[in-house]
């Protein structure tokens, strides 16, 4: 799916200059993802298959509630289970909703060489046009929760796109649509955020006293935020602890391009102020042919 | 004009210069001095077709700066493909050259002495020592050398993204920039001082020959070689 018509994009792979007009005020989405309520039912991964035309992709036996190892090219929201050992007092059976982050910060975006291949719109969204991808792979080093995947056919990446096809004309995104228990939800960010809160606040006074909202300020915060009861644990739901966009891309791209400009510009300034200070070192004869210049 | 009336014949002894650059090298003919023999210039040539070939098709995935140069091409999707492609051409070039190289590249007691700074100062005085290259010349022909094996295995896992892991690509990527930082920088080096820095030197690489003046001033003890001290 390229770029959608309407709306505005904020930042954009590879630009120097451009974006949208910054006229349209598109406040920021996200998707809420209660996991102490989520029952594991898959039905998201059905309805997000579904509606994006994706195959549907034989499941895989890992010995656990999980449909596939991990994310696919072709199968962009997956529901990951973990049994944790939670400490003294027992175990816990962990489900969370594994899908883009949609970060407002993106590592992707800014790992990327191509123009517009990745690009964020003003209400959040990060989506990726497969015509201009290169197939290069160089977002994934960028993303810290490993959500790129490449097409077998020229590498393009794909991922969850939060349904922006679906959220352009006013709908939620297809999981949420499926979800039975409620424990998806769509909307403005600021409110989903108070939900969260709200819901923090239950969990704790259910004896979750470390339950919290997962929105890392290290990416921005995400357009997908995650109700978890264990907040202090986020690996054990398969989430970074304290994520970022990975230093090596902004070694890459903060000190490597500038000190690469520098570098070949005081290459060619360089050779020019040189010829201009010492002139050419040409050769004078002065036995056979003497006088003359080569 | 000769006996038979033939414009220049009587200088006609033996074979041209052309001729004898052909396949020799390190010889006088005449006025001249073959460099570089025909196939020394021709792997150099084809060096520098793809290392121009990689780094157009790699600087517009670089930066979109240099955008503009992927339409050279047909495209960034065709810059990715090629630019592999390019790299790899290049490197096996380099190798060949490397081997055409070697015997005279390898660094000698006088090499040590070797100033970059007081060479770049384009003075008069000149060491009588310094052979066919200079320490500098030999320097840029390792550096080149070991930035290829660099930029070529960083290059690997870049190409099938799938088949390495990211936290491997994520080093490859900085350390193929520096190689490519690296080499644009000593390729204007080399470009300058090959042409318009120092003339009569550019000639060595096409026609092969310098005259018996450049050689006496930059490469004096080659000068002495090749002429047997009769300069």
């Amino acid at each position: 799916m390229g770029a959608i018509q309407g709306f505005e994009i904020r930042r954009s792979s590879a630009a120097l200059r451009g974006g949208g007009t910054m006229l349209r005020q598109q406040p920021t989405v996200a998707k809420y993802i209660d996991t102490s309520i989520c029952i594991g039912c898959k039905a998201c991964e059905v309805a997000c298959q579904e509606w994006n035309d994706l195959p549907l992709v034989k499941t895989e036996q890992v010995g656990t509630y999980q449909t596939m190892p991990s994310l696919a090219p072709n199968f962009w929201n997956l529901i990951q289970f973990r049994e944790i050992d939670t400490g003294p007092h027992g175990f816990a059976w962990l489900l969370r909703k594994d899908q883009c982050m949609h970060c407002a910060d993106p590592g992707c975006l800014a790992a990327c060489p191509a123009p517009g291949a990745i690009v964020q719109y003003q209400n959040g969204i990060v989506d990726v046009d497969p015509e201009k991808c290169i197939g290069c792979g160089l977002c994934e080093p960028g993303c810290p929760f490993d959500v790129p995947r490449y097409t077998a056919r020229d590498n393009k990446m794909a991922k969850c796109t939060l349904c922006v096809d679906r959220v352009t004309v006013g709908l939620e995104p297809a999981c949420i649509k499926a979800c039975p228990t409620g424990c998806l939800q769509f909307g403005d960010k600021s409110s989903l955020l108070a939900l969260g809160a709200h819901r923090v606040k239950q969990l704790q006074d259910d004896g979750f006293a470390s339950a919290a909202v997962y929105d890392p300020p290290g990416v921005g915060g995400t357009s997908v935020i995650t109700v978890l009861k264990h907040g202090d644990h986020p690996e054990w739901y398969g989430l970074p602890k304290d994520p970022s966009v990975p230093t090596t891309v902004s070694l890459w791209k903060r000190v490597l391009h500038p000190i690469g400009f520098v570098a070949m510009a005081a290459a060619i300034f360089g050779a020019i102020g040189h010829f201009m200070a010492f002139g050419p070192k040409k050769p004078v004869d002065t036995a056979k042919d003497a006088g003359k210049e080569v | 004009m000769s006996e038979l009336g033939i414009p220049g014949a009587s200088q006609r002894r033996g074979p041209t210069v052309m001729d004898v650059a052909r396949d020799r090298e390190d010889v006088v003919v005449g006025d001249e001095i073959v460099r570089h023999k025909l196939s020394s210039r021709i792997i150099h040539w084809t060096v520098a077709l793809f290392f121009v070939g990689a780094l157009l098709t790699g600087m517009p995935i670089w930066s979109p700066v240099f955008g503009w140069m992927a339409y050279l091409f047909g495209g960034l999707s065709v810059c990715r493909w090629l630019h592999a492609w390019l790299g790899v051409a290049f490197s096996a070039a380099t190798v060949v050259m490397f081997f055409f190289w070697l015997s005279d590249m390898r660094f000698d007691e006088n090499d040590k002495k070797f100033s970059f700074i007081d060479y770049l100062k384009f003075s008069a005085a000149e060491d009588p020592n310094v052979g066919k290259y200079n320490a500098g010349q030999k320097l840029f022909f390792w550096s080149i050398l070991f930035a290829m094996l660099l930029v070529l295995l960083t290059g690997i896992p870049l190409w099938w993204p799938k088949s390495f892991s990211w936290r491997l690509r994520q080093v490859c990527i900085v350390l193929h920039d520096v190689g490519f930082i690296y080499w644009f920088v000593a390729i204007v080096g080399h470009i300058y001082l090959g042409t318009a820095a120092e003339p009569g030197t550019f000639r060595s690489m096409t026609r092969g020959t310098v005259t018996r003046a450049w050689a006496r001033l930059h490469h004096p003890k080659w000068f002495r070689d090749v002429t047997g001290g009769r300069g």
